[in-house]
């Protein structure tokens, strides 16, 4: 195993895992080129731009704290640069695990333990390009098509199209929440507390603090992880 | 410009650069296991890639197409493309498109929703490279020394706290749909055993009628 981590690990494998990296970082870059120049034709006032890349940015720093730790765990199981070209692209860490692991049990052997080699190394590196160009592939070329599904569900209605936008939000967190809620009390706890914190921030301070409005989603997420800490600390 | 005509160009470019960097993404993400097996000559049985990627598609096969459907709404066109090359959709890029249209009061369906969910998406896209390109150079020593209960706290609870706050925020503007998004799927979930895909299915559209009806209702309340 330790063979096989070091070449995991070697210089050129970081090299070459870093062109995946540079290409997302360089779609990032375009579409926010893209984004500025359209806010200066459609005369948008231009603290939308500011003000939205601002929310992005700062919002993203909690979740992205995660990302780090698992970031950490991974790197032992699959070497610093796959785990850091599979998190910095589409599939979570979870995700990424499973399918390094169905590498290694196609294999015959365990993710990490005897036996795993080179070889198996390579398969299991196979299963997450794999399972990765799934969502690629399947956005690269059908995302022009479900631009003409919602406008066949929306029926050109922008009122509708508001509300349609709300209730699909509503459904995918909704699915989310539940998942976690079903995983034990302390998730259960983070989540519930997340979603009263959030409402509470958003109906009760935000209109007395309008600027506040962009670091709701963080202070909610700080409180309902608080909460679950705390509540992990009563019960045990 | 008039408004439809940027959204249209709008529309247009987001395909232009979405489309190819998602397909090389795809592409150059086998890169490495192609130097892997060309310089150490490890090349696998296909037979065993094979019965590996068939594995994975029938853990994940579903969501390739099932997620890009269920999200498209919440996301738009430029942002679909972004998400689903950066991942993180729902702890992050969701989240932060959402709270951008709140804080710009930009209705979705505006090119200016386009705009601040992109430039949202965009921003949190360079806090993770950030933050990932950190671990990478530090992150074993970090975490060495970080404190058990914030080390779980961060792995464990931000995804709960956030998909928590999203689903709040959501739920201020349409309760009765947030009361069957959230009791309607958990009483789903605990009854029927139903694969995770086939509930993101039942979740989105589920609270898409619910919300449908109460939207006619209104509406021939108003008329």
């Amino acid at each position: 195993m330790e063979q096989v981590l070091k070449v995991a690990n070697s210089s050129v494998a970081w090299l070459l895992c870093s062109i995946t990296v540079v290409v997302s970082f360089v779609q990032a870059l375009l579409y926010m080129r893209m984004a500025k120049k359209t806010a200066i034709e459609a005369q948008l006032p231009p603290e939308i731009v500011t003000k939205s890349f601002r929310i992005g940015l700062i919002s993203a720093i909690g979740p992205a704290m995660g990302v780090f730790i698992v970031m950490v765990g991974l790197m032992a199981a699959i070497g610093g640069p796959m785990a850091w070209l599979r998190l910095s692209i589409i599939g979570a860490a979870p995700t990424e695990l499973t399918a390094a692991t169905y590498g290694a049990t196609a294999s015959g052997v365990e993710l990490g333990g005897k036996g795993y080699t080179i070889t198996v190394l390579a398969v299991s590196w196979f299963a997450m390009a794999l399972n990765g160009a799934g969502w690629l592939i399947f956005t690269g070329v059908a995302t022009p098509a479900l631009e003409k599904l919602r406008d066949k569900v929306s029926g050109g209605d922008a009122k509708w199209l508001i509300v349609l936008s709300g209730a699909c939000s509503l459904g995918i967190f909704g699915y989310l929440c539940t998942g976690e809620i079903l995983k034990g009390w302390s998730n259960a706890v983070a989540t519930i507390t997340g979603a009263i914190s959030m409402i509470f921030l958003v109906k009760c301070v935000v209109p007395k603090f309008p600027k506040l409005m962009e670091y709701t989603l963080g202070i909610a997420m700080i409180i309902g992880m608080v909460c679950a800490i705390l509540y992990n600390e009563i019960a045990l | 410009m008039e408004n439809k005509q940027i959204i249209k160009e709008w529309k247009k470019k987001s395909i232009l650069i979405g489309s190819p960097t998602n397909l090389i993404a795809a592409a150059t993400a086998f890169i490495p296991v192609l130097w892997l097996c060309t310089t150490y000559n490890c090349w696998p049985d296909i037979n065993i890639v094979l019965a590996a990627w068939g594995m994975v598609a029938l853990s994940f096969g579903a969501f390739y197409f099932v997620e890009p459907i269920s999200y498209y709404a919440a996301l738009g066109m430029a942002g679909t493309y972004l998400a689903f090359l950066s991942g993180n959709i729902g702890n992050m890029r969701v989240p932060v498109a959402a709270l951008a249209l709140d804080s710009t009061d930009s209705e979705p369906g505006t090119i200016q929703a386009e705009v601040a969910s992109t430039m949202a998406i965009c921003g949190s896209i360079i806090t993770n490279l950030c933050f990932t390109t950190l671990a990478a150079l530090v992150g074993a020593a970090v975490v060495a020394v970080l404190p058990d209960f914030l080390v779980a706290a961060l792995t464990k609870y931000t995804a709960s706290a956030i998909f928590g706050a999203t689903f709040g925020n959501f739920s201020i503007k349409y309760p009765k749909v947030a009361i069957f998004s959230l009791f309607g799927v958990l009483a789903i979930r605990m009854g029927l055993k139903l694969p995770a895909w086939s509930l993101i299915v039942i979740a989105v559209f589920g609270s898409l009628a619910v919300a449908r009806f109460f939207f006619v209702q209104d509406q021939k309340k108003a008329a």
